[in-house]
């Protein structure tokens, strides 16, 4: 499997931080991925607690970015690291986007959330997909099955490098697994001829990658859409 | 075989090639390529499996939904061969073709009882029955003994096959809402699909794919799987929440055990993740408002109890260990506890034991027991082993056998190969590795004469020296025992070292030892350095050494004698068979002749003679009056006198201060050694005729007395 064949997404709140640097990072790090928000809108740091700067899904990060340093706390976003997270997320791809619209996307094999509260949300959304469609979209349809971690990063600047590190690596973990395997010389069968295969393997990946990362708690489950 | 597959290969990748660019020809080179399923090789198979998936599922293939349904008809009769294909990617494949064409089909002949109906039905109803009974076993792959391992392993294969399962209990049950297939439309009077039946089998279906949650290890891939999935089954069968329901609710990670095969930190990890999707499908369930009221309290407790559970383990490092872990417990282990496939040491204990060396059902020595005792409890025990795992057991040991065969083997064959290398020049070897390269020391140069003394002096000076120490065996013991010589050689030398062990060997070395290479002036000269060395050394003490002199001595003349006589022997014989092969008629035993002439002749002995001497000439004139008992001794012990040795106690005689000793060897060796009479009686005489008158008088004295 090629780096681009693993179809796998990042999902936090509002596909600005979180996501948007472990996207970057996985670019960086040869894959494709997608990333996407789980929130209801794009809710940004306003000038006090409750008064956040809200967007809908799909308004351009560029539109963002314009509209804040136009503001009057202008100083305070680019202290609060927010304008430079913008303009990182510019080159990364056009706009956030929503998990819950994300249909056209295609099917992942691999989500990873960065929050407890994103990976309920993907589960439930899964969930409703199995269950929502029209009779003669399900008649066609194969359900795939589709992995979902969550690494559980705090949300500011430097605690999305550490996490977005944190995932490539466990992606590399689970992409890299049989070749890995191979030139470690170990055999790609057990000794009663089964093949070593990702899924048998995945929570022992998980417990190694949780050993060397325990500040980023985990979370894990299979399901379908 | 290889170039064939890939021929046929070749012509479907073309047919695959026209058909997804000329659309309309597509049905028809499916039809075509539906043939190849049954291709007796494998890689031609799973070819078919990827193509049939790509036609069905990728919008690429773009098919319309009628078109669709007639391939899903066509395809429908391949079907179990294509999932019976035993490879996973294959097999994965398979298992999405066959989800979809199982829904076109069944609903098609739930629209159309017609002609075909019976035919589509069987083999629904094969298909089906077909994938169920893989997701109890480990297909692709063979299950094993150990259900616990196997449990743990193939899960792949068992995620996707739920699809199909799920797809089964969907489309076989009633549906409570009107947003998904129903199977009420389907008429009463149909001629194949019987509701109630099918409705049997669905619930019976359930009860598989609800399996893993009920197994006492956490297969958490499955699991989850499993309870994601099962969200379509709470959402549109509410006719089973009573079935289901308490299943979930009674469904605790706690009560789960620790697989054998996983540590105890992905024990921990997996009870989190599952109890964390368990109460994202109980909070999703609660949300679509399925469940019952009578369950809802107790379903909102669950809730509330994981997510404490959750919120807790949050807040600290899941994998520390804690006060927790100690109650975790490990399920039975159901493997061997020693399968190690190689020995650790050569017996057959080691060989057969599969269980753990450290229980004490190891030190139960089972041949205490009565025979007929034994025989019915290994007649029992066979009974109740499952084949599985008994032929498991077999190829443990039959590996660890082989693998013992092959390791004393490969010593056998190093010494083995270095003969045949001798042989065959050609230098490969039955593992086809060649050896050109042989190492070979040169041979050793031949020690010249003086070399071979220089290092002879050495070996004798060693034995004196080692005679000088008193000759106790812990000198001998300095052996470097660490060179890689093992004590026991060093050992072996002697049965039991005494402390003149020294001598034999010596004196033997310098008779027999030598003379057993081939006799030459060199040979005797070498001999004469360890003989040398052995007069020396008595010479050096005649009190304390006259024992090794006279052993030297007696063996001197014993080999001496016995070789020349052999000598003697093999002449005389010679010269009897020769005069026998002149005149084969003449008289006379030849084997009394040979007797006859061998008794005449009298076997000299030089060597002896000549040391013998020498020892005698170095001794007397260095005895004291005081040592008669040495010399007295030395003329009796002695094995052979010559009259020249004799003569030399004239010299004691003539000396005033030991003529008594040297009357008195005399006068014993008259008395005592007959042989040697006349010798001393010559002598006597020729002092009684001599000038010197103390000893006329002695002489006369005794030859009146013996003559």
């Amino acid at each position: 499997m090629g780096l681009d064949d693993l179809r796998l997404c990042t999902v936090c709140a509002a596909n600005n931080n979180r996501s948007m640097e472990a996207h970057k990072q996985l670019l960086e790090a040869g894959f494709s991925p997608r990333s996407f928000g789980t929130g209801s809108s794009v809710k940004l740091p306003g000038p006090s607690a409750d008064k956040p700067n809200v967007y809908p899904f799909g308004t351009p990060y560029e539109d963002i970015y314009q509209d804040l340093i136009s503001l009057e706390h202008r100083k305070m976003y680019e202290a609060q690291g927010l304008i430079s997270m913008l303009l990182r997320n510019k080159k990364v791809k056009k706009a956030p986007e929503k998990w819950h619209n994300n249909a056209g996307a295609g099917k992942f094999d691999l989500v990873i959330t960065c929050e407890e509260r994103c990976f309920d949300s993907v589960l439930e959304d899964l969930l409703q997909r199995m269950n929502n469609k029209s009779e003669e979209a399900e008649l066609l349809d194969v359900r795939q099955a589709v992995h979902i971690i969550n690494v559980d990063i705090k949300d500011d600047n430097e605690n999305a490098k550490i996490g977005g590190k944190g995932i490539v690596k466990l992606v590399r973990l689970i992409h890299d697994y049989s070749k890995r395997k191979q030139e470690a010389g170990e055999a790609l069968i057990d000794e009663d001829g089964y093949p070593i295969i990702l899924e048998d393997e995945m929570m022992k990946i998980l417990t190694e990658w949780q050993k060397e990362h325990t500040h980023l708690p985990t979370l894990y489950s299979v399901s379908y859409y | 075989m290889e170039d064939e597959s890939a021929k046929v290969i070749g012509t479907l990748n073309e047919a695959r090639a026209y058909g997804l660019a000329n659309r309309e020809s597509l049905p028809q080179v499916v039809k075509q390529i539906l043939n190849f399923i049954s291709n007796p090789n494998q890689s031609v198979q799973a070819w078919c499996a990827k193509f049939l998936r790509e036609v069905f599922m990728e919008p690429s293939a773009s098919i319309l939904p009628a078109v669709k349904t007639d391939l899903a008809l066509d395809a429908l009769p391949f079907m179990v061969t294509l999932a019976n294909i035993k490879d996973l990617e294959a097999f994965k494949d398979a298992i999405d073709v066959s989800v979809l064409v199982y829904k076109l089909a069944f609903r098609f002949v739930a629209e159309n009882d017609g002609v075909n109906a019976s035919s589509i039905w069987l083999h629904l109803v094969e298909l089906r029955n077909s994938m169920v009974a893989k997701f109890d076993s480990q297909f692709p792959f063979e299950l094993s003994f150990d259900l616990e391992k196997d449990s743990l392993r193939n899960v792949h294969a068992k995620v996707e096959l739920l699809k199909f399962i799920m797809t089964v209990i969907d489309y076989q049950l009633r549906s409570s809402s009107s947003k998904y297939f129903l199977i009420a439309r389907v008429s009463s009077e149909h001629s194949q699909m019987k509701i109630s039946l099918m409705e049997t089998e669905a619930a019976a279906l359930l009860d598989v794919v609800l399996k893993p949650l009920q197994n006492d290890i956490l297969v958490t891939p499955l699991v989850t799987a499993t309870l994601n999935h099962l969200s379509t089954i709470v959402r549109r069968k509410r006719q089973f929440m009573d079935r289901i329901l308490p299943l979930l609710e009674s469904f605790d990670t706690e009560t789960k055990l620790q697989s054998n095969y996983e540590s105890i930190e992905t024990f921990k990890l997996s009870k989190k993740y599952v109890d964390r999707t368990l109460r994202v499908l109980l909070n999703y369930m609660s949300k679509s408002q399925v469940i019952p009221p009578p369950f809802t309290n107790s379903i909102n407790r669950k809730i509330a109890l994981l997510t404490s559970r959750g919120d807790d383990i949050r807040k600290k490092n899941i994998l520390q260990q804690g006060p927790a872990d100690q109650k975790i417990q490990k399920r039975p282990f159901e493997g061997f506890q020693n399968g190690e496939k190689k020995l650790k040491s050569l017996d057959y204990k080691n060989l057969y034991a599969l269980t753990d060396s450290s229980s004490d059902l190891s030190s139960f020595d089972v041949s205490n027991l009565p025979q007929n005792i034994l025989v019915s409890m290994t007649l029992n025990a066979l009974n109740r082993a499952s084949s599985v795992k008994l032929s498991k057991a077999l190829d443990i040991i039959a590996t660890r056998y082989e693998g013992a065969v092959k390791d004393l083997s490969l010593v056998d064959t190093a010494k083995v190969k270095k003969f045949e290398d001798e042989e065959e020049e050609d230098g490969a070897d039955a593992n086809g590795f060649e050896d050109e390269i042989k190492y070979t020391l040169p041979p050793p140069k031949l020690l010249s004469k003086d070399e071979k003394k220089q290092q002879l002096n050495l070996i004798v000076n060693n034995f004196i020296d080692l005679a000088n120490k008193g000759g106790k065996p812990e000198d001998i013991a300095e052996a470097p025992s660490s060179s890689g010589v093992s004590s026991e050689l060093t050992k072996v030398v002697v049965n039991s070292w005494q402390p003149d062990t020294w001598s034999i060997l010596l004196t033997r070395l310098a008779t027999r030892g030598m003379r057993t290479i081939l006799e030459s002036e060199d040979t005797s000269e070498l001999s004469d350095i360890i003989r040398k060395a052995l007069l020396d050394y008595f010479l050096a003490s005649i009190h304390d050494r006259v024992d090794v002199a006279i052993e030297w001595l007696n063996e001197e003349w014993y080999s001496e004698s016995v070789t020349n006589e052999q000598k003697k022997k093999d002449e005389v014989t010679e010269k009897w068979y020769k005069k026998y092969a002149e005149d084969p008629n003449e008289d006379g035993n030849m084997e009394e002749n040979i007797r006859k002439e061998m008794d005449s002749i009298t076997v000299e002995t030089p060597t002896y003679n000549k040391w013998a001497q020498q020892l005698l000439d170095a001794l007397i004139p260095f005895l004291e009056p005081t040592d008669r008992k040495i010399f007295l001794r030395m003329m009796s012990d002695l094995p052979a006198l010559t009259k020249s040795m004799v003569l030399g106690i004239k010299s004691l005689c003539a000396d005033p201060a030991r003529s008594k000793l040297g009357f008195l060897s005399l006068q014993y060796l008259i008395m005592y050694r007959p042989p040697v009479k006349d010798y001393c009686l010559d002598v006597l005489r020729e002092m009684a005729t001599g000038d010197q008158e103390d000893l006329k008088e002695e002489a006369e004295k005794l030859l009146q007395k013996y003559q």
